[in-house]
């Protein structure tokens, strides 16, 4: 974690009321993993006098460049993003939060996404591709004219569209299109609003049952189990998702993030977030 | 040319407070009629004038550039911060989260988060919201516990220069009294301050909004504990000066005014609160006024110290708040912005002080307090005469 003072190299807007920011920040983008994100320090007159989290959408070590795709949340966060220029600063804490969890053995990737919450995945698009993994995304929208473009896409990226209106791709919510791929894909990752993630940790769940999947070897239960929240029990989760919340402090201190656990009590966004296992939440609740 | 350079690298070296270590002086308080003289008072004024004739490094430390600063605030009861800026009640959690990024030495103090006897599991989610120049919270306290708090955190900060105020809820004054009974004694609790917004239980109303509950719940503290005892007030309350008379009379040593105010807002669909709270306190840059004449108004009627807390982010703010009588200022939600900005509040007061030729910062406190009692703002403020 470390509070740098970045500068803005290019900015973007690439929907209406999106912006892609690449900024330079050495400290933050050479230690950043897919899923994390960085508290920016936005300055907007009479605003939120929090920092906004966004999750880092690419990151290059070599050159020390991070890219953060900003929605306009507010008023005041659109007049913030539309008034930066290249060569603005801003004060960057980062990288924070937990990253995804990639199993090693996953070759198929399903990542589901809905709006601008794709930037918490667009990272790991990256590092599948990176390492020669397969990956399918499913992306929902409103309408076509919010449809994130394929251009910032890689080439490798099979890239599947549902709008609510039908002008772009399947009419319908994009979890209509999981259950065609759930049976090809090794792992999952969505980034969305509560109910689609809900939806889709629904989905997970009775996914083995559906597919008719056995389990082989031990019985479940007879091996070391491991604990859940560590990052080897959400490595061997079918589906992880990233939550996209408001984050007060980004230090676990002030309790404002916290969403319910599946098991009791509650689970920090800022520090064992942004990126769950679907089982380590009560949906219920959630969505 | 090398006589230029010596001059620089002493200018770069120097230390940005240079402290004392005689208590602080009190504020300078204009005589209010009807106020009690406090021997207390007197015998500190008097050690303090002697203290400063006896600082003979300071032409020294003026050719360096640094002029010594009394920065040190007493708050009573052996509670002695080493400058007014302290971290209000929550941003820094317990401090232990923080201790990695921000040099918690250079503080004045560090308030906890609310703490309760018993866990609680807080309030169902979304818990913050934007407002304008604030925020919306409902976080409902959510804490371990006070026996777990002191388990995981109380030798993290004995160890800690800095006084450590532990900030204390509770549903009865039975409960905070039984809280502040388990607090005495621990190592690393230097102070105790009691959250007067929270209900006295059932259907009762917060404890901050009457003199008589206030009073009471300040009484039970007080008997059960030889601590340093501050008490939160709420600007919600209907004349915050009676308030403040009565947890003085029940013997707290210093008030902190202001917590945050109940307040709404709507979710984007306009069908319910955004909260899972339904109401939540608002706290930011909005609450500044608010917390400003509140402060001024306690400061004229009370003679034990006030510390001023609500929507403080800038130097500027904190001359505010002593100007209107607070002894210390808080930082409440500025802190979760910008962990560094209290360290950066405490150097650029001592600065302000330096550069207005003051000696003390208690020089700076009450300047703006009228001779005489004004009017107060029970009478209403816009329209009365």
């Amino acid at each position: 974690m470390r509070l740098t003072g970045a500068e803005l190299l290019e900015t973007r807007e690439i929907l209406s009321g999106q912006w892609l920011q690449a900024w330079h920040a050495p400290a933050v983008a050479s230690g950043a993993r897919a899923g994390q994100y960085v508290h920016v320090r936005t300055v907007e007159a009479g605003g939120l006098p929090l920092r906004r989290p966004y999750p880092i959408a690419t990151s290059d070590a070599a050159s020390g460049t991070l890219t953060l795709q900003v929605p306009a949340v507010s008023v005041a966060s659109a007049a913030w993003a539309r008034g930066l220029r290249a060569g603005d600063r801003a004060d960057i804490l980062g990288p924070l939060g937990r990253p995804f969890e990639v199993d090693p053995r996953s070759r198929h990737l399903l990542l589901v996404a809905e709006g601008a919450a794709i930037a918490g995945l667009r990272m790991l698009i990256d590092e599948a591709i990176r390492d020669a993994r397969s990956v399918v995304l499913l992306y929902g929208a409103r309408s076509s004219s919010v449809v994130y473009p394929s251009s910032l896409l890689p080439d490798e990226v099979e890239y599947v569209v549902a709008t609510d209106d039908g002008s772009l791709g399947h009419h319908g919510r994009v979890t209509d299109l999981v259950p065609e791929f759930e049976a090809w894909a090794d792992q999952s990752f969505a980034a969305g609003p509560p109910d689609l993630l809900g939806a889709l940790a629904a989905l997970a769940a009775g996914r083995r049952q559906r597919l008719g999947v056995a389990t082989l070897g031990r019985k479940r239960g007879g091996g070391r189990q491991p604990a859940p929240g560590s990052a080897e029990a959400r490595r061997k989760a079918f589906l992880q998702v990233v939550l996209d919340q408001t984050i007060g402090c980004a230090a676990g201190t002030c309790q404002g993030c916290a969403v319910a656990g599946a098991s009791g009590g509650t689970q920090r966004t800022c520090r064992e977030g942004p990126v769950f296992a679907a089982g380590e939440l009560a949906w219920g609740e959630a969505s | 040319m090398k006589a230029k350079r010596k001059a620089f690298v002493a200018k770069a070296a120097r230390t940005p407070t240079v402290r004392k270590v005689q208590p602080a002086i009190r504020p300078v308080r204009r005589q209010v009629p009807g106020a009690r003289p406090n021997d207390r008072d007197a015998a500190r004024r008097s050690t303090t004038i002697s203290a400063t004739a006896t600082t003979s490094a300071s032409a020294v430390l003026d050719v360096l550039g640094g002029r010594p600063v009394e920065l040190e605030v007493d708050l009573g009861r052996g509670l002695v911060l080493c400058n007014p800026v302290i971290v209000a009640s929550g941003p820094f959690g317990y401090g232990a989260e923080m201790a990695d990024l921000v040099d918690l030495a250079r503080l004045g103090g560090i308030v906890t988060r609310g703490t309760s006897l018993k866990p609680r599991a807080g309030h169902p989610m979304p818990r913050t919201a934007e407002v304008p120049a604030g925020l919306l919270l409902g976080m409902g306290s959510q804490n371990p516990g006070l026996d777990l708090v002191l388990e995981r955190y109380a030798t993290t900060w004995a160890g800690w220069p800095i006084p450590v105020i532990l900030n204390l809820c509770g549903d009865s004054g039975g409960d905070l009294a039984e809280a502040a009974r388990r607090l005495e004694g621990v190592p690393g609790v230097a102070g105790v301050e009691v959250n007067l917004s929270c209900s006295g239980g059932g259907r009762s109303s917060a404890f901050g909004l009457d003199a008589g509950s206030a009073g009471s719940a300040i009484a039970a503290v007080r008997r059960a504990c030889d601590l340093p005892l501050i008490a939160k007030l709420t600007a919600a309350a209907g004349d915050v000066r009676a308030v403040a008379r009565a947890v003085e009379d029940a013997g707290a040593d210093a008030i902190s005014a202001i917590n945050t105010l109940p307040g709404l807002m709507l979710a984007a669909d306009r069908l319910r609160p955004a909260l899972g709270s339904t109401y939540g306190g608002v706290c930011g840059p909005a609450l500044k006024p608010i917390a400003l004449r509140a402060v001024f108004e306690i400061a004229q009627v009370v003679d034990i110290p006030v510390i001023g807390i609500g929507g403080v982010s800038r130097l500027d703010d904190v001359l505010d708040f002593l100007a209107v009588g607070a002894s210390a200022v808080g930082i409440g939600v500025a802190a979760l912005a910008d962990p560094m900005l209290p360290v950066r509040l405490a150097d650029e007061l001592a600065d302000a002080c330096r550069a207005r030729g003051l000696g003390s910062v208690s020089d700076l406190v009450g300047t703006a307090l009228p001779a005489r009692p004004a009017q107060p703002s029970t009478r209403g403020a816009e329209y009365a005469r």
